[in-house]
């Protein structure tokens, strides 16, 4: 076993890299999965009411709003240009206050607010910015509400579904850059012969198997840190990432080497990748579904190494959170170390002979 | 006498129930070249196989430079070079990338990957991918890979398929160059002027077994023809009589067929190689 020549394998596979579609594929794929679910779910489930203000004055309404969370505000000099934005549909409304707005409603005059809504906005919007405004107007003017108001959470409380689909994302950048890359490579490698070519050299097998999980592990790693970026889910413990995002690398580079000392040629790998996929997938629904009962999520492999970056980088957990998950996934990769080393004595009869 | 730096005794090989290769045995020495020659699916690429450890001889003994090749040994594995029947070169990667890439892993700092690309004529198509190669041009490569780390012992199969009349006498030189500097070289061919030019000893394989093994001198004497043929004038035709050499009458027929005054032409008949490997193997060349 010589580090030297694996890692000349290893230069010499990602020097091929971009002279390689699958390769590339395993770059593209997470910015534009990320794309793709962000403008689909993102926009529809959480953007946030758009409200342009015309400020004449100082007014407290305008302070109040720029606390909001909730709410994108807009300021603007001129009425006109409010309005065409609010019917260009650049805010779902706008309001003017005038100067002398917050003294009349004060004094208990009852000055004129002009709300415009655009047309197109979300119904949901447009009664969020007006009860919003009114109430913020009777603030102002220091009265109570004429009613009380018991707040009640009706339905799921929970993440919403751009954060929930972060594992999603996540998995297809593992599984690609980490699994299926290591896995195609081997497979050429047998299917143009040259994996002969290098086993009759002073090549062992294990060296080439290790240069694929270590392509797979080095290509996951960046492309899984670079889903997170994109996606905005980077936690607060740079270490602790590095250590979880590794971790899932290295194993899904693992069942990557698997699956390629396992197939013959293309044909069974992509077989062999349909069949598994649903397997190595299926976690992730979990986390898209949190009303499922989570503890199946834990019955499939993949679960112990995604659970460890949702809880790191999305959810900001610690080393307590995420040790004994960890702990299982390594079992796990140390079980398949001995499986593929069969699959490798069976590669290489295979190579020549029935 | 020096050791062989190829020994095989009695090995054997299946494809599952078909023999290919059914107990054959012979030596090659150091800076020898021993011609394989045999019809399609002889076993002669079976052999190459089992002798670079692609696959392991059911039964037998095959030694490389004193060792079992079966114990998948690197030191033996640095000392070998292997021209396969099948291409199989980085096709993405240009010429001189394929070279450079293999002598990395044989530890060879500067290789001279284009002073070796320039023995097989492919300098100046060093930097262009090998997708964009001809396919003799690819089997130049595959000649050109085998020689990256001056192997003491060469497998070649069949190298000059398919290369035209100058690029394989040219091969054929750098070849001998080789065996020239010491190698032990097992080569495959099916053109039997080949056989004849480079080898050494040959020997013949019919059908996984040995039928013939040695020099091509001997091979000739002991199993070929040696006759003359007479073209004579006859009448407004052309008759053509075959007179053997070493026959009690030949003689006399000789001198008959002179002594009539219509003969045109007479050329001594040199047995061949490929008259050799018909009578071997009951069969002409295949492929
Ligand atoms: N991978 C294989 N699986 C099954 N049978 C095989 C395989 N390779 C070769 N054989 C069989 O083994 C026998 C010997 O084949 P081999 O390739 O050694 O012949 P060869 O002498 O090299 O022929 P050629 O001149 O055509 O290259 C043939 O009968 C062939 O059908
Ligand atoms: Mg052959």
């Amino acid at each position: 076993m010589s580090l030297t020549r694996m890692f000349k394998i290893f230069r010499k596979d990602l020097a091929l890299g971009p002279r390689s579609p699958i390769f590339m594929w395993a770059i593209i794929l997470p910015f534009a999965l990320t794309f793709i679910l962000q403008v689909a779910f993102g926009s529809l489930f959480s953007a946030k009411p758009r409200l342009a203000i015309v400020d004449q004055g100082a007014s407290e309404i305008t302070a109040s709003i720029k606390q909001m969370d909730g709410i994108e505000l807009t300021l603007l000099d001129s009425a006109d240009e409010m309005r065409a934005g609010v019917e260009a549909n650049d805010f779902d409304a706008g309001l003017v206050l005038s100067s002398g707005f917050d003294a009349a409603v004060k004094s208990g005059d009852k000055p004129l607010l002009d709300l415009y809504i655009g047309g197109e906005s979300l119904a949901s919007n447009r009664i969020i910015l007006s009860v919003t405004t009114l109430d913020l107007v009777r603030q102002v003017e220091d009265s109570a509400p004429p009613v009380d108001v018991r707040v009640e959470n009706f339905g799921n409380e929970g993440l919403p579904i751009s954060v929930r689909l972060v594992p999603v994302i996540m998995m297809y950048a593992l599984f690609i850059a980490g699994a299926f890359v290591p896995a195609s490579s081997l497979v050429e490698e047998k299917e143009n012969g040259t994996l002969s070519a290098l086993l009759v050299s002073p090549v062992k097998a294990s060296e080439v198997l290790l240069a694929k999980g270590l392509l797979g592990t080095t290509l996951a790693f960046v492309m899984a840190f670079m889903t997170l970026f994109l996606n905005d889910a980077l936690g607060g413990q740079p270490f602790l990432l590095v250590v979880v995002v590794l971790a899932a690398a290295a194993f899904s580079s693992v069942l990557g080497v698997a699956i390629g000392a396992a197939s013959r040629d293309s044909a069974s790998m992509f077989t062999l990748v349909k069949g598994s996929g649903i397997f190595l997938f299926a976690p992730v629904a979990f986390y898209l579904f949190p009303e499922w009962p989570q503890w199946i999520a834990k019955l499939f492999p993949t679960y112990w190494t995604i659970d460890p970056i949702w809880q790191v980088a999305v959810l900001g957990k610690g080393f307590d959170a995420v040790w004994l998950d960890l702990l299982v996934a390594l079992a796990i990769a140390l079980a398949l170390i001995p499986l593929i080393r069969l699959l490798s004595i069976r590669m290489q009869r295979k190579l020549v002979a029935e | 006498m020096t050791d062989a730096a190829i020994k095989v005794e009695d090995i054997t090989y299946s494809y599952g129930d078909l023999q290919a290769v059914k107990g054959i045995s012979f030596e090659v020495q150091p800076g020898e070249i021993l011609g394989f020659l045999g019809p399609n699916g002889a076993g002669k690429s079976t052999t190459i196989k089992m002798l670079t450890g692609q696959i392991a001889p059911k039964s037998g003994l095959a030694q490389i430079l004193g060792k079992d090749i079966t114990l998948d040994d690197p030191d033996i594995q640095a000392r070998i070079g292997v021209c396969f029947e099948e291409k199989n070169l980085y096709l993405s990667m240009s010429g001189k990338e394929n070279l450079d890439f293999y002598a990395s892993l044989y530890g060879i700092k500067d290789a001279g990957s284009v002073e070796i690309l320039r023995r097989v004529g492919l300098a100046d198509r060093a930097k262009d991918r090998v997708k964009t190669y001809s396919k003799g041009m690819r089997q130049r490569m595959m000649i050109s890979r085998a020689f990256i780390n001056s192997p003491d012992v060469l497998f070649l199969d069949e190298p000059t398929d398919g290369l035209d009349p100058v690029t394989s006498a040219s091969i054929r030189n750098t070849i001998k160059e080789e065996a020239g500097r010491g190698a032990a070289v097992l080569l495959t061919t099916h053109d039997m002027f080949e056989a004849d030019e480079l080898s050494n000893r040959v020997a013949f394989l019919n059908d996984g077994v040995i039928v013939a093994l040695d020099t091509p001198e001997n091979l000739k004497l002991k199993y070929g023809k040696r006759s003359v043929k007479i073209r004579l004038r006859d009448g407004a035709g052309v008759r053509e009589e075959t007179v053997a050499l070493d026959a009690p009458e030949s003689g006399e027929l000789i001198k008959a067929a002179v002594g009539s005054g219509e003969v045109l032409t007479i050329h001594t008949e040199e047995a061949t190689l490929e008259d050799i490997f018909i009578k071997m193997t009951g069969r002409g060349l295949a492929g």
